[in-house]
């Protein structure tokens, strides 16, 4: 085999590849493409990671469903929460741009992969961070429809309807209704999230592993 | 950045290219991915450029950034066109330099290093390139004793593609 890999070797060092040479102005050309490397993709999905769930509380439909909140009670609760969610937020984005900044090319193979990974879990531990924040959130809420004695005044506009319907059955309905909703939407970002990253990041992993697996 | 670094750099890439060809025939299947991948190292290796300072050789930082893109930073093109066509193009050998078994013999062998995983090709890669162990420890992260142990497995694993 070494014979036949020095063969290859000699062989390898005299050959022009077959492929067309590029010139001048084709290589000028390609400097200013736009890079399409995963580092790339990791720092858009990010950010969208970071901007879309607040951006939600813009639609005017969001706003009118944070009435609700008021109605039912735990609107103050709620503000401390999202007090603390925005500060954490702000560590995790502090955080993420130290690791990002450190990624470099011109580091060696393994240290690069690192550096990729550390800056995905950064992520990764903030989205696990909101995730558990819209749980506690949901998990608030029901226990405000519980408390609350007059959780039909919360629906005005269903008055005429819910007039039939008891307390007691309504407030499980309810509770119900935003337990299922919360779980849903929380299992639904949860599968988005890893799912892309998956994709995303299956080929750096299984290198990251086989370098690894040499250094033990 | 300013017009005379942009023309230093891309008339040394065009000098060098050949080293980036190489690589790119390595890790990819057909022409469109070929090209694909030597644009995203072109815009690696020129985001780095204000980096080098020239404490080495062009071609020597240029194995470093086309490696890393190459087995971490590209993503792979899901479509896989066959490949034999190719290959056989990206390959020819000409007929005249050598007899024929060792024209087999060849073309085997890249068929088989073709085959290999991206870190053992990787190796393999510098190997060919006449990097010494030291050279390719320090480019992949590895110790030098681990980078000589890995290029023994694969010697066998060669072996055992070529003779199954």
């Amino acid at each position: 085999m070494t014979d036949e890999l020095e063969l290859l070797k000699k062989d390898w060092q005299k050959k022009e590849f077959n492929v067309p040479k590029l010139s001048y102005e084709d290589i000028h050309k390609m400097i200013w493409k736009k890079s399409s490397s995963i580092v790339k993709w990791i720092l858009i999905i990010s950010i969208l990671e970071f901007t879309l769930p607040h951006l939600l509380y813009l639609l005017p439909s969001m706003r009118e469903g944070m009435e609700i909140y008021d109605k039912i009670g735990v609107s103050k609760y709620l503000l401390i929460i999202s007090v603390f969610t925005y500060a954490v937020a702000f560590y995790f984005i502090f955080q993420f741009y130290k690791r990002f900044k450190e990624i470099s090319v011109l580091d060696n193979s393994k240290n690069l992969m690192k550096k990729i990974i550390k800056t995905r879990k950064t992520v990764k531990h903030y989205v696990i961070f909101s995730l558990s924040m819209i749980m506690v959130t949901i998990i608030i809420m029901i226990i405000g429809v519980y408390l609350n004695d007059n959780i039909i005044s919360a629906f005005p506009e269903l008055k005429g309807s819910l007039e039939n319907i008891s307390q007691e059955k309504l407030k499980i309905t309810v509770m119900l209704s935003i337990g299922i909703f919360g779980v849903i939407l929380t299992l639904l970002m949860g599968v988005i999230y890893f799912l892309l990253y998956g994709l995303l990041l299956r080929k750096l992993k299984k290198n990251y592993s086989e370098l690894r697996h040499l250094a033990v | 950045m300013n017009k005379e670094l942009e023309h230093k750099f891309v008339t040394e890439l065009q000098d060098n290219q050949n080293i980036v060809h190489k690589v790119c025939t390595l890790y990819t299947n057909d022409r469109d991915s070929h090209n694909d991948l030597f644009q995203e190292i072109t815009i690696q290796l020129w985001k780095a450029y204000p980096k080098f300072r020239g404490e080495a050789k062009f071609s020597t930082w240029m194995y470093r950034v086309a490696l890393n893109t190459a087995i971490t930073l590209y993503r792979k093109n899901k479509r896989r066109i066959d490949t034999a066509d190719y290959e056989s193009i990206i390959f020819k050998i000409k007929a005249d330099e050598y007899d024929e078994t060792e024209e087999l013999q060849l073309k085997l062998m890249y068929k088989a290093v073709k085959q290999l995983n991206d870190v053992d090709k990787a190796l393999v890669f510098l190997y060919l390139e006449d990097k010494n162990y030291t050279e390719i420890s320090e480019t992949l992260g590895i110790t030098e004793v681990n980078a000589r142990v890995k290029m023994n497995r694969i010697k066998t694993k060669l072996r055992t593609i070529l003779n199954p």
